[in-house]
């Protein structure tokens, strides 16, 4: 443009400064579009970065991802879900990015079988009211096999096992939760009695709870694993006092049984001490009757011959020895002789002697000594 | 020129953009949508995807909703076949099935069409509850033998009732039916304390009555086995006792080798035993050895 043929005619139809003035504009424009489209060029170069950055996204270590490409999942099968790490996707509204926290345990409560009370009442462990009938839909309770009425409480808590499902098929599963809860409350305690579930059986209680959600999840199809359900159960307020008087009554009938079993066991105990004593007893003084028997025949034995050779010595020998030994033993000893005229002496007694103290003398003791 | 021809693609991608907004748009996979045409029913979209449509004008595109919604009755009293009254809530999962439906009766809003439908829905579900429960006797929910409870009867048959109508008349599909609340009229639950009261209080006594028996009991038999353990003990001395004397009878018929000398000793020894300490003795001159004192011969013959 800038280097036109000069015509001669024609100069005269556009003057030369009119010209150069044109050109000199035209000139100024295209600097000016010049400048502006690099401008442009380089706004253009940093959108495009900025698209590409604002692909990529990162899924945090507690959760995963599932992208939607135009509102459906982008991938089926393994990858649907995306792993913690560096991921892409298209910006909104091609892909959208939905998170599911998969990482954190949940808790969902039901509270339809407890009693009326708030959180500060909780806090601080407030006793509910003793009141003498309970007003539907302020206080909540189970009823049990044998009618009885109970309160009980459940808390749940959970983990996300299959996010699709967890995050795409329910509106508030967390209501739903909690209502699937409720029931299961009710079930169950509609199998136990009231003394079951709270004294006698309380772990199978709350087994029977834990194990009816987690058929009823497989069975829903909830996408999630229970790790654990606290179950409480507590009787309501106006019979509470009857309840403890049964379980103080219950206690004192086992002290009274156990009482009597350490009576028992002492008793018996002794008793076979005794018993075994007087066995003992019996055979040490058997055995002495024996001894003494064969000692009593061995002596008879060794004497017999000496008698059958010469009776009268052996009498004589052992008779004086009898005597001799009765005298050494006696206190007191009188020799009476006969008067002189040959005649017995009389003598006279006074028996006003201090009685003998009673010897235990053994029944059993063998004849000689 | 080079430039103009990258404006010229820039603006064609804006119109492209333009056009796409106008002409496209998504189902999310949360979602069923509908599409009218000047206002009448043109297609149902259950599946989740791009679709293409006319722009506004022409058509409208309705979205609601597909995920299994949670419906929560009201607590309310009920009359059981056996006249007995009860207070029953259930809950009810639900969804759209027919989106046209949905549309047509409730209207394009989808929070308030959802606020209507579960109106009606409770309606429903409030009849069948009641026509349920009317046909149950109190036994077949509360009962001493677990086997009579018949609580999964009596959702099933909740859920029946209501399954048909609401897909039939409203398009909305039922899912799931249970129990929520379960309770007694006010007045009842006064009686039911009243009776829980003296259950417990025939249990003290049953207690009560039972530690002392059992007490005495126990008592009563360490008493006999003690008597037992002594009378057994005795006679087994008794018995050990016979056999020595048995044995001894054995040992001594040895004596009978010569009575006189066995007489003889028993005699001395009868002597030396009972004169055994602190006796008293008077003794004549006659008694050997004793005659010696006077003198006179020992006496060979006793």
């Amino acid at each position: 443009m800038a280097d036109q043929p000069k015509i001669p005619g024609s100069m005269r139809l556009t003057p030369t400064p009119v010209t150069s003035a044109d050109d000199a504009s035209s000139q100024a424009l295209n600097e000016a579009l010049g400048s502006s489209f690099l401008l442009v060029r380089i706004m253009m170069a940093l959108l495009l970065g900025a698209f590409i950055f604002s692909c990529v996204f990162t899924v945090e270590p507690n959760e995963v991802a599932v992208v939607l490409r135009f509102g459906k999942p982008r991938s089926t099968g393994a990858d649907t879900v995306l792993r913690p790490g560096l991921q892409w996707a298209f910006p909104y509204p091609i892909d959208e990015i939905v998170r599911i926290r998969i990482g954190e345990t949940k808790t969902v409560r039901a509270t339809n079988a407890w009693y009326a009370t708030s959180p500060g009442d909780e806090a601080i462990g407030a006793e509910p009211m003793a009141q003498p009938t309970l007003a539907p839909g302020v206080d909540g309770y189970v009823l049990t096999s044998d009618q009885n009425i109970l309160h009980v409480r459940a808390a749940m808590k959970y983990r996300v096992a299959d996010p699709l499902t967890f995050a795409f098929k329910f509106e508030n599963i967390t209501n739903l939760l909690s209502n699937v809860l409720d029931n299961t409350l009710f079930r169950t305690s509609a199998r136990f009695t009231a003394d079951n579930a709270l004294y006698k059986e309380p772990t199978a209680f709350r087994e029977g709870i834990v194990m009816r959600m987690r058929e009823q999840i497989e069975a829903m199809n909830l996408g999630i694993t229970v790790d654990e359900i606290v179950v409480d159960t507590r009787t309501p307020a106006f019979v509470k006092q009857a309840f403890d008087a049964v379980i103080a009554a219950e206690q004192d009938r086992s002290k009274k049984v156990n009482v009597a079993e350490g009576y028992f066991n002492e008793r018996v105990r002794t008793a076979e001490g005794e018993a075994a004593a007087i066995r003992f007893g019996g055979m040490v003084s058997s055995n002495a009757l024996i001894q003494a028997v064969s000692a009593e025949a061995k002596y008879f034995q060794d004497q017999l011959p000496y008698y059958l050779r010469e009776p009268d010595l052996l009498r004589a020998r052992l008779r004086i020895e009898a005597l001799s030994q009765v005298l050494t033993n006696a206190s007191d000893k009188f020799f009476v002789p006969d008067r002189p005229d040959g005649s017995s002496r009389e003598l006279r007694i006074q028996i006003n002697r201090e009685p003998l103290a009673p010897v235990r003398r053994d029944p059993n003791a063998p004849l000689t000594q | 020129m080079k430039k103009s021809r990258l404006s010229l693609v820039i603006g064609a991608l804006l119109l492209v953009l333009f056009l796409a907004l106008l002409f496209c748009f998504q189902v999310r996979t949360t979602e069923v949508a509908v599409v009218t045409t000047f206002g009448r029913y043109s297609r149902d979209l259950p599946n989740p995807g791009l679709y293409f449509r006319w722009p506004v004008p022409i058509q409208n595109v309705y979205r609601f909703d597909n995920r299994l919604q949670n419906l929560e009755g009201k607590f309310e009293q009920l009359t059981t076949k056996d006249a007995k009254n009860l207070l029953v809530s259930v809950y009810v999962g639900w969804r759209i099935q027919s989106a046209r439906k949905f549309l047509e009766l409730f209207g394009g809003d989808s929070a308030l069409a959802t606020a209507k439908a579960e109106n009606t829905l409770e309606g429903l579900v409030r009849n069948a509850k009641n026509a349920v429960i009317g046909r149950y006797v109190f036994g077949d929910l509360i009962s001493p033998d677990p086997k009579a409870v018949k609580f999964d009867q009596l959702e099933a048959d909740i859920l029946k009732e209501i399954k048909g109508p609401a897909l039939e008349k409203y398009g909305l599909e039922i899912e799931l039916v249970g129990i929520k609340q379960l309770g007694l009229s006010e007045a009842i639950t006064g009686k039911v304390f009243e009776r829980m009261r003296a259950e417990r209080d025939r249990l003290v006594k049953q207690f009560q009555g039972e530690g002392n028996a059992r007490a005495q009991e126990i008592r009563s038999e360490a008493d006999r086995k003690r008597d037992e353990l002594l009378a057994k003990a005795q006679a087994d001395a008794l018995r050990i006792k016979g056999e020595a004397d048995a044995q001894a009878s054995k040992e001594l018929a040895i004596l009978e080798k010569n009575p006189g000398l066995a007489i003889f000793l028993y005699q001395v020894n009868a002597l030396k035993e009972t004169l055994r300490e602190r006796a008293t003795l008077f003794l004549d001159q006659k008694t050997p050895p004793f005659n010696l004192l006077t003198g006179e011969k020992p006496k060979t013959n006793p």
